[in-house]
């Protein structure tokens, strides 16, 4: 638990001393990736809180939702339809999801 | 939580989420304070026509300055060519001055009292007469738009011109003149007339009082030079690093 806050910390500070940054154009696409990365982690404590982690299917999610999501994003606007909705839909419910499922175990412990 | 590459591969996935969510926080900043995308896309290209005009016109002078080094170097190395060369600086500084006519395409203005009868007699009869101001107002536009020589009813618009009212007639240059006012004024005729009639511009504010205004464009007219007397009795040309 502790390993997993010092990396984030650790990711944030990288953030801020690296010098790059997303253009304009492909921020939407990363606004995108992050929820489903987001997602992905809330996914993932509800599952060890429920003893059913796997590491597998949480690696798989976290890239392949990131990538999935950042994808339709970029179709969507080359289509001229707002499918990024849906990633923002469909990953915004399954954490609040999560969340319900992380709040009963913690207070039902 | 059982084994240590277990948590270090998390702490990995928490450092790249992390380090995604400080990137995208700092990209969504610049591009909200940047402030130039607010701006709308035709100020930015009145702005950017402005910069290039004043560029173009800076590079045009650069150029004539230089020809000119050029010229007095070459008549300082040949010594016969000056006396033309100073020749036709004189020539300029008298153009500049209005000393000599000009010629060249531009507009006519004439402006003329207002024929509208004051029947009620309850409006000062000096409204509807063209005073000094009046004249001032138009030849101030008329610089504004670019003119480069301007004179009323023959008389030069100089620098030392003076246009006021002397009882019912107008003094400039020291001679009396009256209406009609014929104002000629060589440069840009279309902008010059597009300044003077500019809505709530010069002429509308005169027609309101009857006062008649006619704008002709001319192709080729003469200027005529200011044919006073040019002292100076308490100006001397100020020396650079000369006594006080």
């Amino acid at each position: 638990m502790y390993l997993s806050l010092i990396g984030l910390v650790l990711g944030v500070v990288m953030g801020i001393f690296l010098p790059y940054s997303i253009p304009i154009a492909y921020s939407k696409y990363m606004a995108v990736a992050i929820l489903a990365c987001l997602d992905s982690v809330f996914g993932g404590y509800a599952a060890s809180l429920q003893g059913k982690f796997d590491m597998k299917i949480f690696i798989s999610g976290f890239f392949g939702n990131a990538l999935l999501a950042a994808g339709l994003a970029f179709i969507g606007d080359k289509l001229g339809a707002d499918i990024y909705m849906a990633a923002v839909f469909a990953f915004g419910n399954r954490m609040f999801i999560n969340f319900a499922i992380i709040r009963r175990y913690l207070l039902n412990k | 939580m059982k084994n240590k590459g277990f948590q270090i591969t998390i702490a990995f996935i928490c450092l790249i989420l992390g380090l995604m969510l400080t990137v995208q926080f700092k990209s969504i900043k610049k591009i909200n304070s940047g402030g130039i995308d607010k701006m709308r896309a035709s100020e930015l290209q009145s702005a950017l026509s402005s910069a290039n005009e004043k560029l173009d016109d800076a590079k045009r002078e650069l150029a004539s300055k230089e020809r000119k080094i050029e010229q007095y170097q070459e008549a300082a190395s040949k010594g016969g060519k000056l006396g033309q060369i100073i020749q036709k600086d004189i020539n300029q500084a008298k153009m500049l001055a209005g000393l000599t006519a000009a010629q060249g395409a531009g507009i006519v203005i004439t402006l003329n009292d207002s024929k509208v009868r004051n029947e009620q007699g309850d409006m000062n009869e000096n409204y509807f007469v063209i005073h000094d101001s009046d004249i001032l107002l138009v030849i101030n536009e008329l610089r504004a738009s670019g003119a480069e020589a301007i004179s009323l009813n023959d008389q030069r618009v100089i620098a030392t011109s003076e246009i006021r009212c002397a009882g019912p007639v107008l003094s400039i240059n020291n001679t009396r003149t009256s209406a009609p006012f014929r104002i000629k004024a060589i440069g840009n005729a279309i902008d010059m007339e597009n300044a003077l009639k500019m809505r709530d511009g010069v002429v509308d504010a005169l027609q309101q009082w009857g006062i008649e205004i006619t704008i002709s464009k001319q192709d080729n007219m003469v200027v005529p030079g200011f044919d006073g007397a040019l002292t100076f009795k308490y100006a001397v040309p100020f020396k650079e690093g000369g006594n006080e």
